[in-house]
């Protein structure tokens, strides 16, 4: 805490030398139910070279708080106030006041912004290469050195300039894509970069490796970074201070490890608590009632009362203006000095040091119950050496008549069971072949080898010759909720008709009444009330989390004995996954149901498993490479992936608690048709040797009975020719 | 298999298919014209020899052959070039048709660049003013303009601009009394003749507008399009290569495929015109019912518009980086 | 919530009927789970025909009426419809020498529209050429769009083999130009009635909305809602029938609009040029003897072509206008909006930006 010698009363006194200074920054829309506003008088100053972190939930206001330092408000926006920019050469810039051509020179080579959908911030007809070219020449830059320029930046970003230069961008993958935005927005040297939610779309291990590159980009470019994310966790350790937005404002401004340790508004504290996490207790993750306030409704006091468990009188009328926390921490909460006792933090009261835990002591994970799993019972369902291969045709403009197509090998030989009121969660990168794995689970796509087996009977021999159980209630039996829950629902019917459709195919003796009846006490039971409103509705008139309810519920209208629940929660804000996953262990209990779950978060992959003794699965290119009870495979991993996937999943810990390294070497997954020899992983493993490139490591046992784990990499196994062999990972 | 090949090898077959289809008419069908036309030689007087020479020569097709064997020569003889022999003109169809080809490809080229080309300017202006003046009349316009069929304008401009005003000549396709030749007075006198047939046709712009103000209008929302302003680039550059250039795209194969159409519409435009074009000649052989000649121009106008398309298809992949043929349908 | 009904093995819910169908009255209250609710009230047949009739008649046609184009569109057809149905029994058919040889149109209140050059009158004929237009086009855009429909749905659903066979058929089709065809199959055959004539017409049209209708099909037995309904086992008719179709919808009737408009069209123009068989009074033979007679150079006479021309284009805005409505009716967000009676203001940028690739002329 080296600000703390800054003692003066001005607000902005810790902020030394600032190189943009935002004053009443807001942003209206005309709209038909009036006019709202999406940016309300935010004020804010950004010292040069710090990273900020702005978190926001959606409709926070946090894309139009992006948009604002470069004056680029989409049009029916109208910003207003003063942005103000002092550039290393000294002088002012007025922003707001730039004619269009300055404006045009003034974006991008001062100020640069990496959009979040960098899947579509490409023009598809154009290569890598003309992108970086046209945006040099239409600022009057030479185009060779720019283009070694960007070169070298490609290179640092861990990518082959030369391939991807050479690319059109629908060659390259999302991780990939947003490198070279990145990359782009680099390439002129400015010396501001706005970063509006850059990994949303990406896998935590692309996420957090992008994280680490921007640290080291930010000193290799003297950058000064805004990072924009919904995810909190994501930035501590990124960002020197974050912002907080709530409702169209910033309702707390600290330094980082401040705000993590000793956050002084409620709402702060409360995201904090409904983040899943690898550390903090489960049961002390708590979702945020209630949803935050339409931009129409100008609202009075302070725009978080109406969830605030502290809310009075005063929250209702008076606008809490900021109050000084720190030198350099501000919050928007009249009652900011009792926060910590109403919304109570695992952590309160402890000092800094103890805060954040000491990383080689296990971290507070309960230990389970030690009870033999399922010992004597037989599984519902039951995967063995499962494999599906696809054709993937390949045409690279040869007239290449007689290549085989090649094959995709998205599961490659994977076994596992499921057990009654079972839970398994899948981890892995997206690619990995996880999704494929669950579908090929639930009898939704037919492996090309291997078996899966419900209650003892083949579920692809049941639908072709019939056996001991029938497929009908095989089918019957295992269900699926889907990732996207808009796609999932039928966007052309009500939800009313979309939940008929299991009545009506199940329960013939159900008439109408009965089926409105029942849905509507489903409806009323998962907390969307009035149902009789919500059955009228359409998927487009209900918040993403209603959506995955709906869905959730046809599956178990089903009454099913397994569902496939394919990242059920990663579509929803943070704040809501937590409460969406109780809902889901609720109706499990409820419904007597196992669940096969497929995440690439590790975070709700625990908060899932530890609340239900259940196992993770880790699956990488098409492997099981780790399975075990989650207090194992997060304390103890045995295998180096899953080793990388703790290090990607964001903390609720500061920078200097933990280790920055990326236990990884090589950022992008390799190409999943040609998939790498001996152990999958040995091109990226920071522990391969020689023998891991030709022979396939098996699963062996590594934990107990009880812990069920189990690892399919020769570091787990003693007196193994791995200990003797060359270590292939160069330097 | 590459997509390329399939893509040939599906135009030889719609080829092929056509080629059976007038066979099966002109041998199989009941009351067929090659039995009405030995009926009407032998009525005629002529002997059941030369009658069935005759009917062989026209149709390429030898009545006392069993139909397997008729149908390989007649396949055969197609193949070959050999379109029969018209009766009407007494000369052979691929004659006939050769020298009205070039004509109709004339009119038709031009019709479709301009109309291609107006469709795609106004329909980008209409999508950069949208909600203008510009936009709201040309929309209107193009909505009335759908519900005329092109042939009832095609009547009214040679009644008005015809026969009552004269500005253009109400037949033919090139001046008389003007040496053919490359030089001025020729080359004016066949634009002035095909004026007429080639505005009637540019009634399709309407419709090329309208599908380019739609798509111009999605790109113009496009993240790209916010990326590549905030990038600085030129404004010709984001109207060239990003706007245009992607908004075409999704209509590249429609504008193809109306080429098809066009050709077909090309039949009754060169009757109204007297504009003697493959079409033309269609329409006469169809009045004489001289079946070799239609079905030969029947045959010629397919394998054009397969031709056509086939280019299209194969230079989509060219245009479109993304389009490699049948790997969006791979997995 | 957590009284659990124990193991559950497939059919542990309770059967809310012991087979006379009559449902038990569980009094609301006293029930273990929400799931296991059922209505204590019986439903009737009227009220299912009341929500058939609420979801299939009366929400479509408010929300038609929304739109002023839709409202003079279905003004429009519904006129012609009137005219092809009951006019042809209120206006006499005329006959050579009905009256005195080129009338102007609004001359004598006798002969509205004018005469001929025969002498005919040429209102009443306009009156009975509706009726043989109006069938060609009912039968010919209801051809081309279930053919197109089915083709399209069944290979895009079904996959495999059959997708090759039926591509390949659609994709023929596809590339022969269509009137060409036509014109050597209505001189090969001779089609005279009227339905006949409709189909035949659209013998080659249905090939780009089966194209069009299978590659939407493949994307959407791709997503999640079906794949949703495939793990319920729902059948696949009734997937294609509630899941699928009502998707396709607004790209179908906005086809059904274009291939009417289009039958009309080559109709007309066919008996124009006299490929096809007179049969009985139609705009078409109207225009080829008006033509044939030089009434486009002739003085006094260019109203015998008009009035044709102007039947045409009438019929066709109607259906332009209509088209461009009717997709509104199947949009989910139109008619929620519907529901909420909200007003709203903006036009129909969905219908345009569906439209694209739709320029089919002829
Ligand atoms: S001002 Fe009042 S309502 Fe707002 S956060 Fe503070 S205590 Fe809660
Ligand atoms: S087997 Fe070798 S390459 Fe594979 S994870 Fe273990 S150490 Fe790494």
């Amino acid at each position: 805490m080296t600000e703390q010698a800054v003692s003066n009363d001005d607000r902005d006194a810790s902020i030394t030398d600032p190189i943009l200074e935002v004053r009443n920054a807001t942003v209206k829309f005309g709209m038909d139910r009036g006019e709202s506003r999406v940016l309300d008088d935010v004020s804010i100053d950004i010292e040069r070279n710090e990273i900020l972190g702005v978190v926001g939930e959606s409709g926070s206001g946090k894309s139009m708080f992006a948009s604002a330092f470069l004056d680029a408000i989409v049009d029916p926006g109208t910003l207003s106030g003063e942005i103000s920019y002092y550039p290393d050469s000294g002088g002012e810039v007025d922003v707001l006041g730039l004619t269009k051509s300055e404006l045009n020179q003034f974006r991008w080579e001062e100020i640069a912004m990496v959009f979040q959908g960098a899947m579509s911030s490409f023009n598809p007809v154009r290569k890598i290469n003309t992108h970086f070219v046209e945006t040099l020449t239409a600022h009057g830059d030479t185009v060779s050195e720019g283009m070694e320029r960007a070169r070298t930046i490609l290179s640092d970003l861990y990518m082959d300039p030369e391939r991807v230069l050479r690319s059109y961008p629908h060659e390259l993958s999302g991780g990939m894509k947003q490198r070279v935005l990145i990359a782009l927005s680099l390439v002129l040297e400015p010396e501001v970069l706005v970063m509006d939610e850059p990994t949303a779309a990406l896998d935590l291990l692309m996420q957090r490796s992008i994280i680490s590159l921007i640290e080291d980009i930010k000193e290799k470019y003297d950058l000064t970074i805004v990072f924009i994310t919904h995810d909190l966790p994501l930035v501590v350790d990124l960002a020197d201070r974050i912002g907080v937005l709530y409702a169209f404002e910033f309702i707390e401004i600290g330094p980082a490890n401040e705000l993590l340790e000793e956050a002084a508004h409620p709402y702060t504290r409360a995201l904090l608590k409904s983040t899943p996490n690898l550390t903090a207790p489960v049961d002390e993750m708590r979702p945020i009632e209630g949803s935050a306030p339409d931009p129409v409704n100008e609202i009075s006091g302070c725009s978080y009362h109406s969830r605030c468990p502290m809310a009075d009188q005063r929250c209702e009328v008076e606008d809490p203006g900021p109050y000084i926390v720190d030198t350099d921490h501000d919050v928007h909460c009249h009652y900011w000095e009792e926060a910590s006792e109403a919304v109570p933090m695992p952590n309160d009261g402890s000092g800094t040091e103890t805060g954040s835990p000491d990383s080689d002591q296990p971290i507070s994970v309960q230990t389970p119950e030690t009870r033999p799993r399922w010992a004597g019972e037989n599984p519902v369902l039951s995967l063995d050496d499962v494999e599906v291969h696809f054709e993937a045709t390949q045409d690279e403009g040869l007239l290449n008549l007689f290549t085989d197509p090649e094959t995709v090998r998205a599961v490659d030989g994977i076994s596992f069971d499921i057990y009654e009121n079972d839970v398994v969660v899948l981890v892995g990168e997206s690619g990995c072949g996880k999704t494929t794995l669950g579908k090929a689970a639930v009898g939704l796509e037919r492996p090309t080898a291997g078996r899966v087996e419900y209650r003892g009977q083949d579920v692809w021999e049941a639908k072709e010759t019939g056996g001991d159980i029938p497929f009908e209630d095989i089918r019957q039996s295992l269900q699926i909720v889907h990732q996207d829950p808009g796609n999932a629902l039928n966007s052309y019917r009500k939800v009313f008709s979309s939940l008929e459709e299991p009545l009506v195919r199940w329960y013939d003796d159900l008439d109408g009444n009965d089926r409105r009846q029942r849905i509507l006490s489903m409806l009323k039971h998962v907390g969307m009330s009035p149902p009789e409103d919500y059955i009228e509705r359409y998927p487009h008139q209900l918040s993403g989390g209603e959506q995955q309810r709906v869905a959730l519920i046809r599956a178990m209208l089903m009454n099913p004995d397994v569902i496939l629940a394919d990242e059920p929660v990663s579509a929803l804000d943070v704040s809501l996954r937590v409460e969406m996953m109780d809902l889901m262990l609720e109706l499990q209990d409820m419904f007597d149901t196992s669940y096969l779950f497929i995440s690439h978060d590790l975070a709700n992959a625990r908060y899932i498993t530890e609340k239900t003794d259940g196992l993770i699965g880790v699956v990488y290119l098409g492997k099981l490479v780790e399975i075990g009870t989650p207090e194992r495979i997060i304390n103890d991993p045995q295998h180096p992936y899953t080793r990388a996937l703790c290090w990607a999943t964001p903390e609720l810990l500061t920078e200097t608690d933990r280790t920055d390294d990326s236990p990884m070497r090589k950022i992008d997954i390799p190409d999943p048709t040609d998939p790498p020899s001996g152990c999958r992983y040995h091109t990226r493993c920071p522990e391969a040797r020689d023998v891991c490139r030709e022979v396939e490591p098996e699963m062996v046992d590594s934990g107990t009975d009880e812990t069920h784990q189990r690892a399919a990499c020769f570091r787990a196994q003693e007196n193994h020719e791995y200990w003797t062999s060359e270590s292939i990972v160069e330097d | 298999m590459d997509w390329r090949v399939r893509r040939i090898g599906q135009a030889l077959f719609t080829v092929w298919g056509v080629i059976t289809i007038s066979f099966l008419l002109v041998r199989l069908m009941p009351g067929n014209p090659m039995s009405a036309m030995i009926v009407e030689l032998e009525e005629q007087g002529i002997s059941p020899t030369q009658a069935r020479y005759l009917v062989e020569l026209r149709l390429n097709i030898d009545p006392e052959e069993p139909i397997p064997i008729a149908y390989v020569n007649y396949v055969g003889s197609m193949i070959q070039g050999d379109l029969g022999h018209s009766m009407y003109y007494d000369r052979p169809v691929v004659e006939v048709l050769a020298t009205a080809l070039p004509w109709t490809l004339f009119v038709l080229s031009w019709a479709a660049f301009i109309s291609f080309f107006l469709g795609i300017t106004l329909g980008a202006l209409m999508a950069y003013w949208e909600g203008g003046r510009l936009d709201l009349g040309l929309t209107g316009y193009a909505t009335v303009m759908g519900s005329v069929p092109f042939y009832v304008l095609a009547i009214l401009l040679l009644v008005f601009l015809g026969y009552r005003y004269g500005i253009f000549p109400t037949g033919g396709r090139q001046p008389t009394g003007v040496e053919p030749g490359f030089n001025w007075t020729y080359i004016r006198g066949v634009i002035h003749h095909a004026a007429l047939p080639v505005i009637s046709m540019l009634v399709v712009s309407g419709a090329a507008s309208l599908s380019m103000r739609g798509n111009s209008i999605r790109v113009l929302g496009e993240d790209y399009l916010r990326v590549a302003r905030l990038r600085g680039l030129p404004d010709s550059t984001i109207a060239i290569q990003y706007v245009a250039r992607n908004a075409i795209l999704p209509m590249y194969t429609g504008l193809m495929i109306s080429i098809g159409s066009m050709f077909g519409g090309s039949i009754i435009l060169e009757e109204v015109f007297a504009y003697r074009g493959v079409g033309y000649y269609m329409m006469s052989a169809v009045n004489q019912r001289d079946y070799p000649l239609m079905l030969g121009a029947f045959t010629i106008i397919t394998i054009a518009v397969v031709i056509a398309l086939l280019i299209a298809d194969l230079t989509y992949s060219k245009i479109d980086p993304r389009a490699g043929g049948g790997k969006s349908e791979g997995l | 919530m957590k009284d659990s009904r124990g193991p559950t093995d497939g059919d542990g819910q309770p059967k809310a009927a012991d087979g006379d169908g009559q449902p038990k009255a569980a009094d609301g209250g006293s029930v273990n789970s929400p799931f296991e609710t059922i209505s204590d009230i019986e439903e009737t047949r009227r009220d299912r025909y009341r929500k058939r009739y609420e979801n299939y008649v009366y929400a479509p046609f408010s929300i038609i009426w929304d739109d002023w184009r839709a409202r003079i569109g279905l003004a429009i057809i519904a006129l012609y419809v009137f005219v092809g149905t009951v006019g042809v029994f209120l206006v006499e058919p005329t006959t050579n020498l009905d009256g005195s040889a080129f009338i102007q149109p609004f001359e004598t209140w006798e002969h509205p529209f004018g005469t001929d050059r025969m002498g005919r009158d040429l209102f009443a004929d306009t009156i009975h050429s509706t009726r043989p237009i109006l069938i060609m086009m009912a039968s010919g855009g209801l051809f081309t769009v279930t053919v197109g429909t089915v083709f399209g749905t069944i290979a895009g659903y079904k996959g495999g083999i059959t997708d090759t066979v039926l591509s390949s058929i659609t994709d023929v089709f596809i590339n022969i130009p269509g009137l060409p065809l036509v014109i050597v199959l209505a001189v090969m055959f001779e089609p005279r009635n009227p339905v006949l004539v409709g189909i035949l017409l659209s013998i080659a049209a249905w090939a780009g909305l089966a194209r069009a209708i299978r590659s939407q099909v493949l994307t959407m037995r791709r997503e999640s809602f079906t794949e949703a309904a495939r793990a319920m086992d729902v059948s696949t008719s009734r997937i294609i029938r509630k899941d699928i179709l009502p998707r396709l919808m607004p790209y179908i009737v906005i086809n059904m609009m274009n291939a009417t408009r289009n039958i009309i069209f080559s109709a007309v123009g066919l008996y124009f040029l006299g490929v096809l068989p007179f049969e009985d009074q139609n705009w078409g033979i109207t225009l080829y003897l008006a033509y044939d007679a030089g009434a486009h150079y002739r003085p006094g006479a260019l109203h015998w072509l008009l009035i044709p021309m102007i039947a045409i284009i009438g019929i066709s805005v109607g259906l332009i206008l209509l088209g461009q409505s009717l997709d509104r009716v199947f949009n989910p967000r139109v008619r929620a909006r519907h529901r909420n009676g909200e007003a709203e203001a903006e036009g129909s940028e969905d219908v345009e930006a569906d439209n694209t690739g739709m320029m089919k002329q002829v």
